[in-house]
């Protein structure tokens, strides 16, 4: 999940923005919200898991 | 006066971008990130070209599924245009995976996901090499 949300992240940082710095936190930004979106729903399914 | 010269020229430099947009996004499509380089826009080929090529380096090695025409059901054939998004790259994972899939395991399914990312984000860099190339601010 990590590593596929790195490469998408990075893939779309320099899709949607211009300057380096930009897309620096657009990447760290759209990474953190892949991986808490990720471990949220994860979470969110345990209860209906067994 | 000058106007009158130019309006009629302008549909049909129009219809000379929309033709280049076109081959940009055709050549986007074929080769990850050639569109982007066809346009000058160095770092956005690159990161197109790499970050396409782990998917399917990471796809295939994982031996996820390469979806062929002949799918049996409507996802079969879903995975297959989502595969074939990512222009040559789509017969780089077949070359790649010589034993064929194994979706057995959690790691043949990951890298079905990988190789079906890795299709649709082709098309979604040639789609904006295309809207860049028409002249829109990208």
């Amino acid at each position: 999940m990590l590593l596929f949300a790195l490469v998408i992240s990075i893939a779309f940082g320099f899709l949607s923005r211009r300057k380096p710095i930009e897309r620096v936190k657009y990447i760290v930004w759209s990474l953190f919200l892949f991986l808490l979106i990720g471990v949220g729903i994860g979470w969110a399914m345990y209860p209906f898991s067994r | 006066m000058t106007d009158e010269t130019a309006a009629p020229e302008a549909p049909s430099v129009d219809s000379n971008r929309e033709v280049f947009a076109l081959v940009i996004a055709a050549a986007g499509w074929i080769v990850p990130g050639l569109g982007h380089a066809l346009l000058k826009m160095w770092g956005r080929a690159v990161a197109c070209f790499l970050t396409v090529g782990l998917l399917v380096f990471f796809g295939a090695g994982m031996r996820g599924n390469v979806f062929t025409s002949d799918g049996n059901d409507a996802f079969d054939t879903l995975g297959y245009l989502a595969d074939l998004g990512a222009g040559s790259f789509y017969f780089v994972a077949k070359s790649l995976e010589t034993s064929g899939p194994d979706v057995s395991r959690a790691d043949g399914d990951y890298g079905t996901r990988f190789l079906a990312a890795a299709g649709v984000l082709n098309l979604l860099a040639a789609l904006h090499a295309y809207e860049a190339a028409r002249g829109r601010k990208a």
